[in-house]
């Protein structure tokens, strides 16, 4: 794993003017960093300063204090900006345009021969499930399709950073499957993803860490993997089984569910094994990661 | 790509600016005013004078407004501009863009008005052909002061700013005419360097000029707004990362 950090902010501060008088504080002294093959997550409530974390790790927008690295770089350099892409909460684009020029436009600017960037739009297009309204002009695109045309410009230069904000806002259930897709892909070549997200179970899906931020302050790092997946396992037989191997159930049962730790997916045969011989009757079983929506509670809201 | 100009940028304004309804009705009749207008023996030249120069100008603003702020307001300069691209460039792409397409109605118009006036019997004269790259440049220049007020006006009011900024004069012109009637060739003078001037005045028959002047003066008005209009989009945009 190449040891610079894709993304880093270093003790970074960032205050806004209010109209009245005074000013408000988006960040205080925040330091995170994100490493080629890492998803990572930024998770809290709107005014976290999620959004303004990523603008200041862009350079849209200068530190009061602390600095923004990419690539161990300055952001700004124009060989550092060729290994990003960024999409934007609710992007607007040149209505009269169709989602295949602006993306053969930002195919060209980037610095792709006209016919490699037309290439490229067109294979984008597809890939996040926009390929015939992407010859329409986008006045008549939809927010979830316009949100879509901006991952597809993140995409466009096969970027070894991509920051994505809400990147499943108003998207459908097919476009968010299609996004999970794309992350878990982009991770497999050891692209860096920095997300912002409230799709919690989106997140707990494909993130390997999650960072809480609330108030401008950054919380807790948390690792995905670290508490290690939940299996639920729905049974036909659960008074029976729990009478008959009350150790495997233990005190994971609620009605005909039975809720278990497991350290990884690979744990799931063996413990699925082990049940059918206890004389379980399995009618599903489902995966999740650490409670996500628990650990937000937690340590946003401060609830236990 | 050259430093100046990004021309993907510029592909993309024309396209965008060619699929608007305004500048086509506006252009449609410029193109009709100079066709009706052309004459046996000023062919090509009426397009760009008379009531022509009205709707050249109508056009002009038409198409240079909001030129820099409908990107900048959107959000969607702020997604090109994360690409490896200056600013300058990306403003030099804006203006060549919204200048092609001023050529494309100025081309259209004059052929119209060529053609109505060989209709005419008008015989080919290819001097003629110096009227439409006159008014090129003139174009280009009010173009160029219309993208360099975009840079820090909203919306279109780059357009209605600078239309009010004329009539204002106009009418300012009118009132010491009549009532200072020795100021008048004082003012006058100021009134040609207040903004590009007229080269058809070189063409036009009626009201000859023996040399290039408005045209080489106009190319500084191309030129002196462009490097302003830069300088202001990275100030502004310094001072909005601070903010």
């Amino acid at each position: 794993m190449e040891s610079t950090p894709a993304l880093e902010l270093r003790g970074v501060s960032k205050r806004f003017p209010l109209r009245g008088g005074g000013d408000f504080a988006a960040l205080e002294d925040v330091s995170l960093e994100v490493r080629p093959g890492e998803i990572v997550a930024l998770l809290g409530p709107n005014g976290a300063g999620k959004t303004t974390s990523m603008q200041l790790a862009l350079g849209l927008l200068d530190a009061d204090a602390g600095e923004a690295r990419l690539f161990g770089g300055d952001p700004e350099l124009l060989a550092t900006r060729r290994r990003i892409g960024y999409a934007p909460d609710a992007p607007l684009f040149p209505k009269e345009l169709t989602g295949l020029e602006v993306l053969t436009l930002h195919g060209e600017v980037i610095g792709l021969h006209r016919r490699e960037a037309k290439a490229r739009a067109s294979r984008f297009a597809a890939e996040v499930g926009i390929a015939e309204p992407a010859r329409r002009r986008i006045a008549t695109y939809s927010r979830g399709q316009q949100q879509r045309l901006g991952v597809a410009l993140s995409l466009l230069g096969d970027p070894d950073l991509l920051l994505l904000d809400e990147p499943t806002a108003g998207l459908d259930p097919a476009g968010v499957a299609a996004m999970r897709e794309l992350l878990v892909g982009l991770r497999a070549r050891g692209a860096a993803v920095l997300l912002n997200s409230h799709l919690l179970s989106e997140v707990e899906r494909v993130c390997d860490r999650v960072l809480f931020l609330k108030g401008g302050r950054l919380l807790r790092s948390h690792e995905m993997r670290a508490r290690g997946l939940r299996a639920e396992i729905r049974l036909a037989n659960a008074p029976e089984l729990a009478a008959r191997a009350p150790e495997l159930v233990a005190s994971g049962l609620d009605g005909n569910r039975l809720r278990l730790e497991v350290p990884g997916e690979e744990a799931v045969p063996l413990l699925v094994r082990k049940l059918v011989e206890a004389g379980a009757e399995i009618v599903e079983v489902r995966l999740a990661g650490a409670d996500l929506e628990q650990l937000y509670l937690e340590i946003v809201e401060g609830r236990a | 790509m050259s430093g100046l100009v990004c021309w993907p940028v510029a592909r993309a304004t024309l396209r965008a600016r060619l699929r608007s309804p305004g500048p086509w009705l506006v252009g449609f009749l410029f193109t009709i005013a100079g066709a009706v207008r052309a004459s046996r023996h000023g062919a090509g030249i009426e397009t760009f004078s008379g009531p022509g120069t009205i709707w050249f100008i109508v056009l002009t603003f038409a198409l240079g407004a909001a030129i820099l702020s409908e990107e900048i307001e959107s959000g969607h300069a702020q997604l090109v501009l994360l690409r490896p691209i200056t600013r300058a460039a990306w403003y030099g792409g804006r203006l060549a863009g919204v200048t092609l397409a001023m050529a494309l109605f100025c081309v259209i118009a004059w052929l119209a008005t060529f053609s109505a006036a060989v209709v005419r019997g008008d015989g080919f004269d290819a001097t003629r052909f110096a009227s439409l790259l006159l008014a090129l440049v003139w174009g280009c220049a009010w173009l160029s002061v219309l993208t360099c007020l975009s840079s820090f006006l909203p919306r279109w009011t780059n357009a209605g700013a600078l239309a009010v900024l004329i009539l204002a004069w106009i009418l300012l012109f009118g009132i010491v005419a009549t009532l200072k009637p020795a100021w008048a060739g004082v003012v006058d003078t100021v009134t040609k360097f207040l903004g590009p001037q007229d080269p058809m005045m070189f063409s036009e028959p009626t009201r000859p000029r023996r040399d290039l002047g408005p045209a080489l003066y106009d190319l500084i008005w191309i030129f002196a707004p462009w490097v302003l209009g830069v300088a202001i989009l990275n100030r502004r945009e310094l001072a909005r990362r601070r903010s």
